[in-house]
């Protein structure tokens, strides 16, 4: 390592130490300076690069699971009561409009839906969102986020990677590479496509960039084996194919000999154990047939509506229960891209999901997994309150919605607020790079120091120099 | 440095104004960085990379008996330093094997190996080395590394675009090559950067293979990622898109060649090396006339960069083959022609043109005047008898309809109009074409579409009538979409005809028939066989008109025997079902030697020689650069002039005077001679980079940690006089690689055990110093191709086109076993940087982004799951299995013998062998039916999963 990279941290644990109140004590420091020297270092080929690692600091969640909404959800008819559209409705926006297809912006569009209190926080939602209402003291709603582009692909990427440019890692790359796995014989990282197809920009949401690709998401196949070469070849019987790691055991363990000190030996000779676990572990994970009647209900495995969107998730809380640390759900396509026929295809989108994402919340809860993991109900951007066309909504990026549970983010709280229209968010505003630190903080994973070496530089998810992003304490429980 | 972190800070997020998309991309482009605590200050001058580079002394050591070679010394002193000393040399066995996947990627032979074993000549050692380093798979195993560190793809990148680079092979064929022939590497980089401007490569001069050779190192700057054929955002996105290349070549280039990391100059000077902000810019300016991002209409996307270069002889003869060829299809179709003329079924002539009097001109018939319309079609309209594109000409007694793909509708129209709906039920009326070819010219893509009209009349929708103007828009893959009273607002879809898709070398046309209740049925016709996907149309929308041809967004393409004819019902001469029937099966028959012409002449267009990708300046003369303030393009400050870095400049860098007919600037060799030029800061940094690339694949680890990084943020060297010592070596060798891997393989350092020592491992666990080879794992290729060395299956076919992988329906990505060319090396399989091979993938072959200056080297259990159930892996112990099985009279145990000394590179120790045996005992017990054989494959398959297999000691 340079002289540059030690001073570098000398500087920061400095300072860090110095702006945290309370200070963490000798025992949190010499933590520090072991996860300092790995963060800094490329992964050696001698370690499992997977193997579980500590956090920067104490923190409750431990895994993630994110509910991607394809397409940028219209926070105007969902999260967001605009009662001033209902007032202004058919005269212009009293400004500038940024849409992505300008030549095609009307007048302002009220929402159709009706907006209540829900629970004791009185979180206001739409009434397509009864369900996720039911769960409304148990959420963060941010309605001040924003993003740099009205792109689909270079929002998407910004929300997933912290840049708009291929390139960059993915954060489920990032927290997998933070913190490892814990549990071996099943991917860390783990994408349930729609089986219907990829989501627009497909595999790059889940990209690990210039992360090593160990770190980047496995999406697990809807049809057929979950993982690539999960079976044994057929012509093989099983008791054979022990003989044969019988065999390798034998052969390997003479070879080790000579290398006693070899970790990455030792790693590659117990990866064939895991191999073999795996081969049950991926199936089993997956597989709902155990999971009660109530259960399947309450996810909405019974409806042929909400059965397909209920299964992801259950699969999603299934893999965290037993130790996957990101689990991504997404959407075929951009259905939630509605230039068009904004209020139908609403009610559809949610009535596929509306109830499997709040049952996702309930059944952790219910579990007692919701203190360590983080649930992110999340769009790339929002929609403008002017109509495209005669009933259609077109991209926003200075405004959307979205809501976080479990893991230590507040529980009922919204959080910032757009102007009377909805178009801009003006107070609190939270960009994707904060979004990003706050949830790097929220598993114990400080942004800056969160590092890899990569075209002759320390990078990190967030860049701050470039996005100044920062954490938003006021997300979080300890800071209530 | 506070200061000028608060001044960079500002620089990169405060760009107003906020709402320009510009601003916006360029705020979340600009990868500008961090925070140094170290500010740039007089150190920077003294960085040990930047200096000149100075003959060093050897060491003095206490060990003299265990010297080799100099670089011994320099080894020997830093273990001797911690009371450490080298390994035992390591037995012949291993070295054999070491030194096959060091210089060649691949295990030895069998036949190797006892023959090196039995070898008592002192000279053993140095005649295997020799031999190696002549083999051509030399080249595949350290061109590999080059083309790794050079960003090398078969794919152009921009997300998940990521089209073809279908030439890109005959650039990595170039640099095997080179490693083979020991091209020095000075001249090896003055190739990659200049080719054509060495070569002083003019189109008006005839064309040497030398001139090629050139010309194909430059696509060496076309490796970056290049998005701009398929990039069609706003134009701000477009400048994006095209100044990530140029940003990437340089990026490139900066590190692969000279270890510097650039990127971040772009926006302001470099935090942690000397290098100011104007400086990239200058460098910019040496490539700029490649890449000129910022001038619209200079620029040429990467599918289009594709240039004729084949020697006059190559040509000549392609040509010449290509005559012939053209002549058999004439005469074949002339035949056919002739045939069908006298055997179809006969029908009233209402239009015909055969293109093919001698002095024709196509205005006679035709029109780009619609019948009915009163204004010319299109704009800009087509150019009747003219070559002016959109234009359309006879020419070789054919029509050619030429487009240069500009949007916007234009036709060409009979001026005779034509009646579309026959009066009777039952009669009908058609119109058919031979499609000759679907492109004009041999170089350009084929038509994306071939369309045309019928009951053109309206195209401007100037009259009063509505209906007409129905275009086919036939699709090469299938079908031919319909469109009614197209273009315009008012223009219908109804629907598509047909199920073909149109080829060269048939006959296509539409029949529309009276099929009463002022109803017609459209059928498509294929080589005169309707086909049985028909629309149906009313009289409305079928008015008297002309027929003509659509030009519109590449639609190129040459027909003849345009002929219109309609068929009473009521008359004798209709022709019945049965007689139809007969005419197209005879028809069908009649032309099975066109059609089998056609094949051979399109496979013989496909193979056409000296088809290039490279690079050229596309501006003549350089525009004038400007550095760009905060890296914005849109906003130039002063302009700057090509330059090498300040830091490493000893001396001039000096435009070359080219010939007048050469269209180069001179600035791409002007800094190829000065980074090459000897004795200079620029040389001394090109050789330590190169010769710490070379060390790091000889040992796993580089000199420097860092490969791609030799600045100040970089590692420091391990064994910096050492890297100094090859470095002089390397330049007064004359920059031969092959003298580098001498000085390297014949050191005793190389030459030590891997074996463990714990001592020794107690004082430097991570074995920094070289106490013993380290054992390494097979990069990705020599995990697969030794493989298939070991199975015999190897197909050792050097160069051509990459061998194409596919992904299965489980997302595997894989070459298809039965494919010519699924045994070839790893290197040739097509390396598309977002489908790479996934053997290959997982074993850390890299899905190239940038370039990739040294590969992680993963231990994950999806590997052991490929080991042990990729159809792969179990198809390579199949053949391995038979191949052991096919050498008869081998007893068992010789076989177990075989089979390790086949995996391994060794005999099996006797607690090996006896497991192998034990195990094929007990394994046979499992299998009812060729229990045997079973076993073996049973066996193999776990040699191959071992790691006395994957790993090299």
């Amino acid at each position: 390592m340079t002289q540059t990279t030690h001073n570098r941290f000398a500087l920061n644990r400095r300072s860090f130490l110095t702006t945290t109140a309370g200070g963490l004590g000798l025992l949190a420091l010499e933590h520090f300076a072991q996860s300092e020297a790995r963060a800094a270092t490329p992964v050696e080929s001698t370690v499992n690069p997977l193997s579980p690692r500590r956090p920067h600091h104490l923190a409750q969640a431990k895994s993630v699971i994110l509910l991607f909404q394809n397409g940028g959800p219209s926070q105007i008819d969902l999260f967001d009561p605009k009662p001033e559209l209902l007032e202004q409705e058919g005269k212009p926006y009293p400004g500038k409009v940024e849409a992505h297809f300008d030549k095609q912006v009307r007048n302002l569009l009220a929402s159709p839906f009706k907006f209540a209190k829900h629970g004791e926080s009185g979180m206001v939602l739409s009434e397509l969102l009864p369900h996720t209402g039911s769960v409304a003291d148990d959420i963060t709603l941010v309605r001040s986020m924003t993003t740099a582009s009205v792109d689909h692909e270079q929002a998407l990427r910004l929300i997933h990677t912290g840049s708009a440019f291929a390139g960059k890692a993915s954060y489920g790359s990032w927290v997998v590479y933070g913190l490892g796995s814990e549990r071996e014989e099943l991917p860390a990282f783990v994408v349930l496509t729609d089986p219907a197809g990829l989501p627009i920009d497909g595999t790059k949401n889940w990209t690990s960039g210039f992360l090593p690709a160990v770190y980047q998401g496995t999406q697990f196949r809807s049809a057929g084996s979950p993982v690539l070469n999960l079976s044994t070849p057929g012509e093989v019987p099983d008791a054979a194919r022990r003989n044969q790691l019988d065999l390798l055991q034998q052969l390997n363990s003479a070879h080790l000999e000579r290398y006693p000190n070899s970790s990455e030996l030792k790693a590659r000779i117990s990866n064939y154990e895991l191999a073999a676990r795996m081969q049950t572990a991926v199936p089993r994970a997956l597989d709902i047939s155990s999971e009660t009647a109530q259960t399947r209900q309450l996810y909405g495995l019974d409806n042929p509506t909400t059965a397909d969107y209920g299964k992801r998730c259950l699969m999603a809380r299934r893999l965290v229960e037993q130790g996957v640390r990101f689990v991504s759900v997404y959407l075929q396509s951009q259905p939630w891209d509605t230039h068009s026929k904004n209020a139908d295809s609403l009610r559809g989108l949610c009535g596929r999901t509306d109830q499997p994402s709040a049952a996702l919340v309930q059944d952790l809860k219910r579990r007692g997994l919701l203190d360590s993991t983080i649930v992110m109900w999340a769009g790339e951007f929002g929609r403008l309150p002017v109509s495209q066309g005669p009933d259609g909504r077109d991209h926003n990026r200075h405004a959307f919605s979205l809501w976080l549970a479990g893991g230590g983010f507040r529980r009922g709280y919204v959080h910032g607020a757009t102007d009377d229209f909805g178009y801009k968010s003006v107070e609190d505003v939270v960009n994707v790079h904060d979004l990003h630190a706050t949830l790097l903080h929220a598993l114990g994973l400080d942004h800056e120091r969160l590092t890899f070496p990569h075209e002759g530089r320390d990078d990190t998810l967030t860049d701050t120099v470039v996005t100044n992003a920062q954490v938003v304490p006021a997300l979080l429980d300890s800071h209530s | 440095m506070q200061i000028w972190k608060a001044r960079i800070g500002r620089a990169c997020r405060n760009v107003p104004p906020v709402d320009s998309r510009m601003a916006r991309l360029f705020v979340v482009f600009c990868l500008s960085i961090i925070v140094s605590p170290r500010g740039l200050s007089g150190e920077e001058a003294e960085h040990w990379a930047f200096g000149p580079i100075k003959q060093v002394e050897l060491p003095a050591v206490r060990q003299l008996d265990l010297l080799q070679t100099p670089v011994d010394s320099f080894v020997l002193r830093s273990l001797e330093a911690q009371g450490l000393s080298f390994g035992e040399r390591a037995d012949r066995r291993t070295l054999l094997r070491r030194l096959s996947f060091d210089l060649l990627g691949l295990p030895p032979t069998s036949e190797e190996i006892i023959a090196f074993v039995a070898d008592d000549s002192p000279d053993a050692y140095a005649r295997v080395v020799e031999r190696m380093l002549s083999s051509p798979k030399y080249g595949e195993r350290w061109g590999k590394m080059w083309l790794d560190a050079a960003g090398y793809a078969d794919s152009n990148g921009y997300f998940n675009a990521d089209t073809d680079r279908p030439y890109a092979y005959k650039y990595r064929d170039y640099v095997i090559r080179a490693f083979n022939n020991d091209k020095l590497y000075d001249q090896f980089l003055r190739e990659q950067l200049a080719g054509d401007e060495l070569a002083a490569y003019s189109p008006k001069r005839s064309v040497t293979p030398k001139t090629v050779e050139l010309l194909t190192a430059t696509h060496f700057l076309r490796n970056a990622q290049d998005g701009t054929s398929e990039s069609d955002g706003n134009p701000d996105e477009v400048t994006v898109d095209r100044a990530t290349v140029l940003e990437g070549t340089l990026q490139i280039t900066m590190n692969t060649l000279l270890g510097i990391t650039i990127q971040c100059v772009r926006c302001h000077e470099h935090k942690f090396e000397p290098i100011e902000h104007a400086e990239y810019y200058q460098l910019q300016s040496i490539f700029y006339p490649v890449f000129p991002f910022l001038h619209r209409d200079a620029w040429v996307g990467p599918v289009q960069r594709v240039d004729q270069v084949a020697t006059d002889s190559e040509m000549a003869a392609w040509e010449s083959e290509l005559r012939q060829l053209s002549d058999e299809i004439a005469a074949r179709r002339e035949e056919f022609v002739e045939w069908t003329k006298a055997n179809r079924p006969p029908s009233v002539i209402r239009f015909q043109d055969n293109f093919d009097s001698a002095e024709a001109t196509l205005a006679e018939n035709w029109s780009n005047q619609a019948p009915g319309d009163d204004a010319p079609g299109g704009k800009p309209p087509v150019n009747v008898d003219s070559v002016s594109a959109p234009g359309a000409t006879i020419h070789n007694d054919a029509l050619e309809v030429r487009e240069v793909g500009t949007k916007g509708n234009r036709w060409l129209s009979t001026k005779a109009v034509i009646d579309w709906t026959p009066d009777k039920s039952g009669e009908s009326v058609q119109v058919t074409f031979d499609l000759i070819s679907d492109k004009v010219s041999v170089d350009e893509p084929p038509a994306a579409r071939i369309g045309y009209y019928i009951a053109l009349h309206d195209f401007d929708d100037s009259s009063s009538t509505t209906g007409g103007n129905i275009l086919f828009d036939g699709n090469p893959a299938g079908s031919a979409g319909v469109h009614i009273d197209y273009p315009g607002d008012d223009s219908t879809t109804a629907g598509s005809i047909g199920t073909s898709g149109y080829k060269a070398g048939h006959n296509y046309g539409v029949r529309i028939t009276n099929v009463g209740s002022d109803e017609f049925r459209v059928e498509h016709l294929v080589d005169w066989a309707p086909e049985t996907q028909v629309v149906t149309l009313s009289a409305a929308d079928l008015p008297d008109g002309g027929f003509g041809f659509e030009y519109c967004c590449g639609r190129s393409f040459v027909v003849d025997n345009i002929l219109v004819e309609s068929f009473p019902s009521s008359d004798d001469s209709q022709p019945s079902d049965e007689a139809v029937t007969a005419f197209l099966a005879a028809s069908a028959e009649q032309r099975k030697a066109l059609d089998a012409a056609v094949v051979v002449r399109n496979a013989h267009l496909a193979s056409k020689p000296g088809q290039l990708a490279w690079v050229r300046d596309l501006m003549t003369p350089a525009p004038d650069i400007h550095r760009l303030e905060r890296g914005s393009y849109s906003d130039p400050a002063e302009t700057v002039k090509p330059a090498g870095l300040a830091v490493l400049s000893d001396g001039g860098f000096e435009l070359p005077v080219l010939p007048d007919d050469v269209q180069s600037s001179g600035r791409r060799l002007a800094f190829a001679n000065w980074l090459t030029q000897p004795d200079s800061r620029s040389a001394a940094l090109l050789a330590r980079v190169m010769v710490n690339r070379i060390w790091q694949h000889h040992f796993g680890r580089g000199l420097v940690a860092t490969p791609d990084n030799f600045g100040q943020s970089g590692a420091e060297p391990s064994h910096p006089e050492l890297l100094d010592y090859l470095a002089v070596e390397f330049v007064r060798s004359g920059w031969s690689v092959k003298s580098l891997h001498r000085s390297i393989v014949y050191s005793a350092a190389f030459q030590q055990s891997s074996e463990h020592r714990e001592a020794a491992s107690q004082a430097d666990p991570n074995n920094r110093l070289l106490w013993c080879f380290p054992l390494r794992r097979l990069a990705a290729e020599a995990v697969r191709d030794a493989m298939l060395a070991a199975s015999g299956e190897l197909d050792d076919r050097l160069f051509g086109p990459y061998v194409p992988t596919t992904t299965l329906q489980d997302g595997n990505v894989v070459v298809d076993d039965g494919d010519d060319g699924a045994r070839r090396r790893g290197i040739y399989l097509q390396q598309r940087r977002t489908k790479m091979n996934s053997l290959l993938s997982l074993f850390d072959a890299p899905e190239m982004v940038s370039t990739c200056g040294q590969r992680n080297t993963s231990t994950v259990p999806l590997q052991s799951l490929a080991l042990l159930n990729s159809s792969f892996v179990r198809k390579r112990s199949e053949a391995l299995a038979r191949r052991v099985a096919g050498e008869a009279s081998i007893a068992a145990e010789a076989r177990v013998k075989r089979v390790f000394r086949l995996t391994f590179g060794r005999e099996p120790e006797a607690a090996e062998k006896r497991a192998a045996v034990d195990f094929l005992q007990k394994q046979r017990a499992y299998y009812d039916t060729d229990s045997e054989q079973k076993a073996m494959i049973d066996l193999c398959q776990m040699l191959f999963a071992s790691n006395a297999f994957l790993y090299v000691e």
